[in-house]
């Protein structure tokens, strides 16, 4: 089969990027048409994944996009994968994009320095977003992974000059970074021990559960779950809530939070055969679906109720592919948990993004999101309330939405499970109680918003006369738009939502939109449509929607549960970042304490104890045979000279003898060297023995007298000198006496006046093998010899003020003599 | 052979180390100067013995010099040591002039008051 090509996906992929720069070639005063400009980029990349689909139909998961060679020595080349997932993670990145542009030109106003900003930065963002779901490489997906983390950086830290802005985002940057640092990790490990390194391989993978592959797997969930914001990594996504709305509702709603979501999706194929799969993903999934769903039934603020479902929705998401990972059946048929995987994505997708849109759009016009001061906004603005209860119905799982069959299924899904073990039972109990919370924030908004009894108000605030004004909880302050603009502050909201209704009201349309999409269908009876609200079976999963309904309208509207309550989970990041800093800042002064002898002893007790854990595991060390010390007397003689010249060096007091002894010493080296063979070592040793000696003397001379304190305790500094001591003779009888010969020593020998056919049968010309080997084999070592040497001597040259200065100095004090 | 060396090596490394400990600037450059003896005694150990084996008497090996003999020592160690006394000697000259510098405009050469101490900066 000829692979199709790769044109169409990469012009999806880099078109918005390039749209957003060519943005900023237009002149600032020019609104309408930057945003036309910017349009362009999400448009293109819609239709060419439409053009693409239309000449290749939606992808197998094994069938990739022809390879165009990047780097191939690093298995990353560019090559794409369109399959169910990929395409419609693309068609909504890029659709959702669309109407994020026109969102931001009225919630930014006329201010030309925000949209300035803001269209290349989106498209950055959206060019990464398109990236991660069509990539194939999963190197490649890695690199737009990080690019969506440094775009979502920016966004979120948009309003630059607010340090609580700039702290979120890079509260955001660092927990979701660590978690693509992790994800890294988890691709080289699964790709070198596999040799797998694309997404399309892995679908014919033979899954084992050997632990390398185990430990690579959870570094990359890793990865997703800090980028889907799962218990506890939650914290990021309330965080980011400080970015202005289009970017709230572009990223922690409908694409960068699904990434993590998505990833796992592309996984799925093979690892879901790993025994570990459910329980890592079921896990805190299940949690951060009831903590996201309580959490936000306790805020005030729109947009923080909103993130805390989406880390609900997130959580319930992930749960779905958790539990797809377990094998039931079910009247002869194995179900599948993810069944219509892709269109739960979406449903969340058409009712979060509305949402969002209109919590921003509310906050534009109210100047609040506060819930209870919104009390009765039905008077001020119609349209906004409406899409946003729409939406808010979805979010209940309303039956008329495609919310609802996609809710069922889930609770389908678990109440299938109860077969395998009890456990599920509690999952399903978490999974209502979840629903129940949805539905009473959906009571709360209609009861609050409508202005009818049993709402949430704060007496000392009438939206209706207080909130036509202006200073914006979203912190801009131009002047507002009319007519279009001023529309599309919902209507996007509105044409998202009416996917839900779409969904739910004609499941006919909907599948055969989605159905060509879906991979995952593995249930008979839902294999080619959803089923219509009235032919739901009569059974546990619908019992437990109208537990969730009934529970949700009683919640809603009792008087329990409506403050703002903080969540604990905000402190991590504080705590680590204080930790970070603090800590570190900490150990630097502990290890790095200015003092010379701490450095010795630092220094020399790693020697000593890395030779003692090495004798520990190779007790074989200790056992050395070595010729007798009377073969050779004259060697033994110097031999004890060197010593007792070097032990008598710290006895001694005067210091002009303590040189002499040290020269001593030195010449005694010189004489081993004689016995060594070694005529250059002391000729060379001998002459800068010499100059060393005086040296010292000199310097010794120029010197202060010692101060008479006393040293510091002697037998410690004895003991450590003593052990190092002994470590380093031993290590080298072990070197000496080692069983192999030297090998290098004959080639130079071989080599030194005429060549053989190692060199080329070029040899060095020369008889003294040593100066053959320095300025011949080994050239450049000397090279850098000499350019040490030159270096010191230049350095010396230039610490020591000449003469001419120094009688400046006494003349003018340093100061001038500086000068 | 080998013995003499591998016990000088420890001798002249621990008087070094113990001279490091000390207080004093010029005891720790004087360490500082033996622990090249105790590195370069350490490398030319490598070699082996330079004692003939089985030959009447005590006759040593010849230099690594072509002609000079039948049996040569091993001449890469020797190669490796003659760089390292030069690196040696640069480095000792510039820490004996730092020294010179800090007796200069410090007050003290000890080393536990210069870590306290706030030196100009030349």
């Amino acid at each position: 089969m000829e692979q199709p090509s790769s044109f169409w996906l990469l012009l999806a992929v880099f078109a918005p990027v390039l749209a957003g720069l060519l943005s900023m070639r237009i002149r600032p005063s020019l609104v309408t048409p930057r945003v036309l400009v910017a349009l362009v980029g999400p448009v293109v990349s819609f239709l060419s994944v439409l053009i693409h689909l239309a000449g290749h139909g939606v992808a197998k998961t094994d069938a990739a996009t022809k390879v165009i060679t990047w780097i191939p020595s690093l298995n990353l080349n560019v090559a794409f994968l369109a399959d169910g997932l990929g395409a419609f993670f693309a068609l909504l990145v890029s659709g959702i994009g669309i109407l994020i542009v026109l969102y931001a030109r009225p919630y930014f106003g006329m201010s030309k320095d925000e949209q300035y900003r803001f269209y290349p930065t989106l498209g950055f963002f959206t060019t990464a977003m398109m990236g991660i779901v069509l990539s194939d490489y999963m190197l490649l997906t890695l690199l737009f992974w990080e690019m969506t983390s440094i775009s979502s950086f920016f966004l979120i830290g948009w309003y630059r000059y607010e340090k609580e802005s700039v702290h979120k985002a890079m509260q955001a940057f660092f927990t979701t970074g660590l978690g693509g640092m992790a994800m890294l990790g988890g691709i080289l490990m699964f790709g070198s021990s596999e040799g797998i390194w694309r997404w399309s391989e892995v679908a014919h993978w033979h899954p084992h559960s050997s632990g390398y592959v185990i430990a690579a797997f959870c570094m990359m969930f890793a990865g997703a779950a800090t980028k889907s914001a799962q218990y506890p990594w939650h914290y990021w996504l309330p965080g980011a809530m400080v970015a202005p709305t289009p970017v709230s509702t572009f990223l922690h709603s409908a694409t960068m939070v699904k990434a993590g979501v998505f990833l796992v999706g592309r996984m799925y194929p093979a690892f879901h055969e790993l025994t570990i799969w459910p329980w890592l993903i079921l896990i805190p999934g299940a949690i951060t679906m009831l903590f996201g769903a309580v959490t936000a039934l306790n805020q005030h603020d729109l947009k923080r109720i909103f993130a805390y479902t989406t880390v609900s929705q997130l959580g319930l998401l992930m749960c779905a592919y958790g539990l797809g990972g377990l094998e039931f059946e079910h009247g002869g048929q194995h179900l599948m948990a993810i069944d219509w995987d892709v269109t739960q994505i979406a449903n969340h997708a058409f009712y979060k993004a509305p949402l969002f849109i209109i919590a921003g759009a509310i906050a534009h016009v109210a100047g609040t999101r506060d819930l209870p001061k919104l009390y009765g906004f039905w008077r001020v603005n119609k349209p906004m309330v409406i899409v946003m209860l729409l939406a808010g119905y979805a979010l209940a799982g309303g039956p008329g939405t495609i919310s609802f069959p996609a809710k069922e299924l889930f609770f389908y899904a678990i109440y299938h499970a109860f077969e395998i073990h009890w456990i599920f039972q509690v999952l399903a109990v978490m999974a209502v109680l979840t629903a129940v919370c949805n539905v009473a924030i959906f009571v709360r908004l209609f009861t609050t918003l409508l202005g009818l009894p049993f709402g949430q108000r704060d007496l000392s605030f009438d939206v209706a006369v207080q909130g036509q004004g202006h200073g914006h909880g979203d912190g801009h302050d131009e002047h507002h738009d009319v007519g279009f603009w001023a529309a599309m502050l919902w209507v996007p909201g509105a044409v998202l939502v009416a996917w839900q209704y779409l969904g739910g009201l004609l499941p006919n349309l909907w599948s055969w939109i989605f159905r060509p999409l879906e991979a995952n269908v593995n249930y008979e009876g839902f294999a080619e449509r959803l089923p219509f609200v009235w032919e739901m079976h009569w059974g546990i999963p619908l019992i437990m929607s109208l537990c969730a309904i009934g529970g949700g309208l009683v919640v809603g509207l009792s008087p329990l549960m409506r403050g703002a309550v903080g969540d604990v989970h905000d402190r991590i990041y504080p705590f680590l970042y204080w930790l970070c800093v603090h800590g570190g800042g900490r150990a630097f002064r502990t290890f790095q304490s200015g003092h010379f002898r701490w450095y010795v002893v630092a220094v020399v007790s790693f020697l000593i104890l890395g030779f003692a854990g090495s004798v520990y595991f190779e007790p074989a060390m200790l056992d050395v045979h070595t010729a007798s010390p009377l073969e050779f007397w004259p060697g033994l003689l110097l031999g004890i000279v060197i010593c007792v010249s070097a032990l008598m060096l710290p006895m001694v007091e005067k210091r002009v003898i303590r040189v002499l002894v040290l020269g001593a010493c030195g010449f005694s080296v010189v004489g081993m060297y004689l016995i060594y063979q070694a005529p250059d070592l002391a000729l060379t040793q001998l002459m800068f023995e010499l100059i060393s000696v005086i040296l010292f003397v000199l310097v010794l001379r120029m010197l202060p007298s010692p101060d008479v304190k006393k040293s510091p305790g002697k037998v410690w500094r004895i003991a450590i000198s003593a052990a190092v001591g002994i470590t380093m003779g031993w290590m080298t009888l072990l070197a000496a006496n080692s069983g192999t010969p030297p090998a290098l020593g004959p080639f130079f020998e071989a080599n030194s006046y005429e060549g053989t056919e190692a060199t080329g049968g070029r040899g060095g010309g020369g008889h003294n093998i040593v100066n053959v080997v320095l300025v011949d084999f080994r050239g450049f070592d000397t090279l850098g010899e000499i350019t040490v040497l030159s270096i010191a001597a230049l350095g010396v040259w230039a610490l020591l003020p000449g003469r001419a200065v120094r009688r400046l100095e006494e003349k003018f004090g340093s100061e001038g003599g500086a000068a | 052979m080998t013995l003499i060396l591998a016990v000088c090596v420890a001798v002249i490394l621990a008087v070094c180390i113990y001279l490091m400990l000390g207080r004093e600037l010029k005891e720790v450059a004087m360490g500082v100067f033996l622990l090249s003896h105790a590195a370069h005694l350490s490398i030319i150990a490598m070699s082996r013995s330079p004692v003939l084996s089985g030959a009447e008497g005590h006759d040593l090996k010849s230099a690594p010099i072509l002609g000079m003999g039948s049996q040569p020592v091993d001449a890469l160690p020797q190669a490796l040591i003659l760089t390292s006394i030069v690196i040696s000697f640069a480095v000792m000259g510039f820490l004996l002039t730092l020294i010179v510098l800090t007796g200069r405009r410090a007050t003290t050469l000890n080393v536990d008051d210069l870590a306290k101490e706030q030196l100009p900066t030349p």
